[in-house]
């Protein structure tokens, strides 16, 4: 029974990280002023990047490495349409959502002639615990990641101007902080963190690429930040349970044998989500110039 | 040659934008070291236009810019900023969520490396030296304006501006509140800081400056020292022709008792009480006008009669017949009619011209099965139009392309038309040009007469005088006299908007 | 009067020009990106882009069934866009539509009543997403996500072990032959009247939208909150009733799909997969305009069927027209900015 409950918890920490860096990632950018829905987009596309260099050359790093990169590139796409082309921020999200995952499926069927998924590859190695429990490094730079940006955020002068581009562009530009650079920033160092989670997907924890391997976890993140208030610490909790629904339902259908129910409990981590964010949604304070473009008088 | 030492030379200032508009016409704008001047002119005149060029925020299309005799060719704000210019906006740029600390700290990293406590301890220095007290850990969305203008005014000193650039700085201030400020101004204009003073108001322009800049549609009428004209010569001079500040009214035939309100309790945006148990009474054929500084309770009062604020405690009345739980849309059909101080509000700028004639009264354009009769719709807007002399690219053009005086004509006029018992009005002439302020004020007049209860909500003392039959006084969400307006002089009025009972 | 004619001919005109440009570029650009891609992974771009704009028209009656579940879900999505709610749960919406469609017309065999219920069914979801934003707070984007990737499960669960075939493997009960839409005869051989029923629902939401109070409402919300209060609407109102619209389309658009083209859903989930999403951008290349969206439903439907011509003839995969729907998804991003940036001149012309 104990082993059970710490193998759901190392568990939890392992399936928790991409929620966790796409949330931080989310946060800095919309703290700015700019909300990227394609979060969904860079994790599959930063996944399938990933699986391929790392197929090719078979050093999992190396494939990190390039899906954090492919995350930047998204960011400079996605900041160049909000911020500096002034478009509408969650169309284009929803767009690239699309166009990601058609180029990575379209990527799948040419280089393996796979219409699911592709073959495995090395993963980054795991750190055991006790003999038995594993967790990912990258557990712990995520975490690392996010008390970083906590304090980055809201002890220093920069993260105050950062704030400032989210809550009010107008008086921050007047106060001489360059708003539209800001959220361009802002949005790229997002994405990137989004795509650091897109490549840990593949090569730090599920071993291979598959069309759905993004599962919703895009717009889980998106709704973490909500409920975590745009706090990075919050973060971590609301990534961890996030992280504990996905672990129960795996669990439960391998605890569970019953063939016919595993959709239903393939289900938990939607429905878990939706009653989270739902019933503690409440005083949550977003950042009062999010979403919208900044104009110059 | 003036022998006294210049601060800013602007010389033949031309600026037109790109869509054509021609903003200024070669003006010729000078200020002295150490003066007060005031920069005077109506909406439109060219006066922010001017001082955004002198501030970096635009460049002239023509002319040159002196400061301090050093000629200036400004590519931003933060190069004004560097040259000793600072501005203080109509409508501040302070973030509503940070404290006073943060935000002038925010403001000054931007020009030069500092910490906090750097900040804090300059800050403090200051305080003492011109006697601005402000909070600083304060959050500035709790503050009164007041002591947001001042933080704002210590965010221009705190990065060593020696031209201080105030637009409009008194439209958001009680009497009170003005005459801290002045005393403010003069301390500065003692310590050697120059002082740009915008503004439309005749009085103040008087008491305050030094010397005046009077604007007219974009170019300059003339350069005055203060002592040599009266308020007459200056009204003249702003807006070109004999300014009859007197409105021909017969008076008042009162009916009956149409409106009540009953110790009316309203909460703000915020949570905070707005309206503090206020009664009044509202007759036919009468204006009632409300008086006080903006942000009073005036819009709550005015949004929790329309129904569009919930009421926490007190009745409401129409024709005896309680009305206090009555939806918005329920309170039109009974003959009530509000025009909100916003156009943004009262109309829909992507919405055609028909569209929006019919924002308030469709049920009067609807089919038996919930159907638009847009002929009819198109008709209501027609006559509108016509009876207003409202100016229209075409009747399904957006409402954004009309100019402001249009707008404010359709929306005021689209009440009218429905010839509503009780009209209630906030701000009717705000931002409109001479000729429209004229027309609409002689149309209240003129409903005033065929018998409806007119409720005028106005920042503007003159508008207030002029139009009503009685006047009731508001300060933080009570009323503090009422009476006719024979009984009330300027100065009286002015006290109790600052909340002395007088 | 003249001069008050030319003005409106010469706004229609500016307005209708505008918009065209807007349709041509994205579309262009989509084009463009497809086939730089397509290079990139190796595959013929002439030919695969002749067989997609050729084949894919080809077959008129399987042209228009297929356009017509995108078409709903391209309605599905604006009519709460111009209430200013972002739908985009029509995927779940149209996953109970087809199921509940499959269900009621299999038991009663009633065409009409399981239309009826596909309807209420994914209006029902639509209402749920508006009263969790109205009265908890909750965004509509995550409410949809969550209850698209829910439903895909229960749906899939149904199917599999209790609504199944049980004499074709991997498939549900199928709608009875004495429910399906029929036929129309036509210049063009025999088409189901499935694409017609479609335009007809369209038109009966253009006129909804701007020519009754329902519209006026949902309109005038979706511009400005503010006014609507104002001139004594409950914006609220305007989130649920165009919620509880939206979803029924896309519901209808599931029950279009199980009544008038394939009878049954397969426990792949393919014929029902990415209907909703696709709908999105049939919306906005539609311009957000019932309208519109019939003639941009056939171009993806293009897009679709010669996708999978394709991948017959030449093996590239068909998700090439995901890509294509997401770049012009993107580029029309723009043009909201574009048209902000002109009456924002406009604007200030007028003021000063």
């Amino acid at each position: 029974m104990i082993e059970d409950i710490l193998s759901i918890l190392s568990n939890t920490l392992i399936y928790m990280v991409p929620i966790l860096l796409a949330s931080i990632g989310e946060i800095i950018n919309e703290r700015s002023g700019v909300v990227n829905i394609g979060l969904e987009g860079i994790l599959t596309l930063a996944a399938f990047t990933a699986t391929v260099l790392t197929f090719t050359t078979g050093n999992p790093c190396l494939g990190l490495i390039i899906g954090l990169l492919v995350g930047t590139a998204s960011g400079i796409l996605h900041g160049v349409i909000s911020v500096y082309l002034r478009g509408d921020q969650i169309i284009c999200g929803i767009g690239f959502n699309a166009f990601a995952y058609g180029i990575s499926v379209m990527g799948l069927v040419t280089i393996w002639q796979q219409h699911g998924a592709s073959p495995p590859v090395d993963t980054l190695p795991m750190i055991t615990i006790a003999g038995r429990y594993s967790i990912s490094p990258l557990t712990i730079l995520a975490l690392l990641i996010a008390v970083i940006a906590w304090y980055w955020l809201f002890k220093t002068s920069s993260g105050l101007k950062l704030r400032a581009c989210g809550e009010d562009p107008h008086a921050a530009e007047a106060m001489g902080v360059n708003v539209l650079r800001t959220r361009f920033l802002a949005t790229i160092l997002g994405a990137t963190l989004a795509g650091l989670g897109g490549a840990y997907l593949a090569v730090g924890w599920i071993g291979q690429f598959t069309r759905a391997i993004a599962a919703g976890r895009g717009f889980i993140a998106l709704a973490n930040v909500a409920f975590s208030n745009w706090n990075p610490i919050l973060a971590i909790l609301g990534s961890f349970i996030f992280g504990f629904f996905d672990v129960l339902s795996t669990y439960l259908q391998i605890k569970v044998q019953a063939i016919a129910l595993t959709y239903p409990l393939k289900a938990i981590p939607y429905i878990g989500t939706l009653i989270v964010v739902a019933t503690f949604i409440g005083r949550a304070r977003m950042p009062k110039a999010l979403g919208k473009p900044y104009i110059k008088e | 040659m003036n022998p006294r030492a210049s601060a800013v030379e602007m010389k033949n200032i031309v600026k037109i934008y790109p869509d054509g508009t021609i903003a200024l016409r070669g003006v010729n704008f000078n200020v002295m070291k150490g003066e007060i001047h005031g920069l005077l002119g109506e909406n439109g005149a060219g006066k922010t236009t001017l001082m955004r060029i002198l501030y970096g925020e635009i460049k002239p299309t023509r002319g040159e810019v002196r400061v301090f005799g050093k000629k200036v060719s400004f590519r931003g704000p933060w190069d004004a900023i560097r040259h000793g210019i600072g501005m203080v906006y109509q409508h501040f740029t302070l973030i509503p969520a940070f404290t006073v600390l943060e935000n002038l700290y925010l403001s000054l990293s931007a020009i030069e490396k500092v910490s906090l406590s750097d900040v804090e301890e300059r800050v403090k220095n200051l305080m003492e030296k011109t006697g601005l007290k402000v909070p600083l850990d304060a959050v500035i969305e709790d503050l009164p304006v007041g002591l947001q203008q001042r933080t704002e005014i210590l965010k221009a000193l705190l990065r060593n501006a020696k031209i201080l650039i105030l637009d409009e700085p008194t439209s958001v201030l009680t009497p009170i509140e003005v005459k801290e400020l002045f005393n403010i101004l003069r301390k500065l204009k003692d310590m050697g800081i120059t002082i740009i003073f915008i503004t439309h108001k005749l009085k103040e322009v008087k008491e305050i400056t030094d010397r005046i800049t009077v604007l007219r549609k974009g170019k300059v009428v003339e350069t005055v020292n203060t002592h040599e004209v009266t308020e007459v010569d200056l009204a003249k001079m702003m807006v070109g022709r004999e300014v009859f500040l007197k409105i021909e009214k017969s008076p008042p035939k009162i009916g009956k008792k149409v409106l009540v309100i009953e110790d009316l309790w309203v909460k703000d945006d915020r949570g905070l009480d707005a309206v503090k148990g206020i009664s009044l009474e509202l007759h036919e054929g009468e204006i009632l006008g409300i008086a006080g500084v903006q942000g009073n309770g005036q819009k709550e009062l005015a949004e929790a009669l329309a129904g569009i604020r919930p009421i926490i405690k007190g009745r409401v009345l129409v024709y005896g017949k309680d009305i206090t739980h009555l939806s918005t849309a329920e309170r039109y059909r009974l003959g009530l009619a509000y025009v909100p101080d916003s156009r943004t509000i009262g109309l829909i700028y992507d919405m055609t011209v028909t569209e929006n004639s019919v924002l308030t009264n469709l049920s009067t354009v609807l089919s038996k099965l919930m159907r638009i009769l847009w002929n009819r719709a198109r008709s209501v807007a027609s006559k509108i139009v016509n009876e207003f002399s409202i100016i229209i690219p075409s009747y399904d053009s957006p409402v954004r392309y009309l100019s402001g005086g249009n707008q404010q004509k359709l929306m005021v006029g689209r009440e009218i038309i429905r010839e509503p018992k009780i009209f209630i009005i906030s701000e009717p002439t705000h931002g409109l040009d001479v000729n429209a302020t004229e027309f609409i004020r002689k149309l209240l007049i003129k409903l005033r007469d065929r018998g409806k209860a007119i409720l005028l909500i106005s920042t503007d003392l003159d508008e207030i005088l002029q139009l009503s039959d009685r006047i009731a006084v508001i300060y933080e969400g009570k009323i503090m006299a009422v009476g006719r307006p024979e009984e009330f002089t300027l100065e009286r009025l002015g006290l109790l908007m600052g909340g002395v009972r007088a | 009067m003249l001069k008050a004619i030319r003005d409106r001919i010469r706004a229609k005109f500016e307005d209708y020009t505008t918009t065209t440009i807007e349709i041509v570029a994205s579309a262009t650009i989509g084009l463009i990106v497809g086939a730089i891609i397509l290079y990139m992974f190796g595959y013929d771009v002439i030919r695969c882009y002749s067989i997609v704009f050729t084949k894919g028209v080809r077959d008129i009656n399987y042209l228009l069934t297929k356009a017509s579940p995108i078409m709903m879900t391209g309605l599905a999505f604006t009519i709460p866009m111009i209430a200013g709610v972002f739908n985009i749960g029509g995927e779940g919406q149209l996953y109970v539509g087809a199921l509940t469609s499959i269900l009621v017309a299999y038991y009663t065999h009633n065409i009409l009543l399981a239309a009826t219920t596909g309807a209420l069914a994914g209006a029902g979801i639509g209402a749920l997403i508006a009263l969790l934003k109205v009265y908890r707070g909750v965004n509509e984007v995550i409410t949809a996500i969550m209850l698209n990737w829910t439903l895909y499960y229960i749906v899939l669960y149904l199917i599999t072990n209790i609504y199944y075939d049980p004499t074709i493997p991997h498939q549900s009960i199928p709608v009875p032959e004495d429910a399906r839409i029929g036929y129309i005869a036509s210049p063009w051989g025999s088409i189901r009247a499935t694409f017609f029923i479609g335009v007809v629902l369209a038109l009966i939401a253009y006129y909804v939208l701007y020519y009754t109070k329902l519209g006026y409402l949902l309109r005038v919300s979706g511009l400005s909150p503010r006014s609507a209060k104002y001139a004594g609407f409950d914006p609220n109102k305007a989130i649920i009733y165009s919620m509880i619209l939206g979803g029924a389309f896309a519901g209808i658009g599931g029950a279009l799909l199980t009544l008038g083209y394939v009878p049954y859903i397969d426990t792949t989930m393919s014929i029902v997969f990415g209907q909703g999403f696709t709908g999105i951008g049939v919306a906005l290349l539609g311009r957000n305009n019932p309208i519109g969206i019939i003639f941009s439903s056939i171009f993806f439907s293009v897009l679709i069927i010669g996708g999978q011509m394709m991948e017959l003839l030449t093996g590239a995969p068909p998700e090439l027209a995901d890509v294509l729907t997401g770049v012009i998804v993107i580029s029309l991003a723009l043009p909201y900015a574009y048209r902000m940036m002109i009456s924002y001149v406009r604007t200030r012309r007028m003021i000063q």
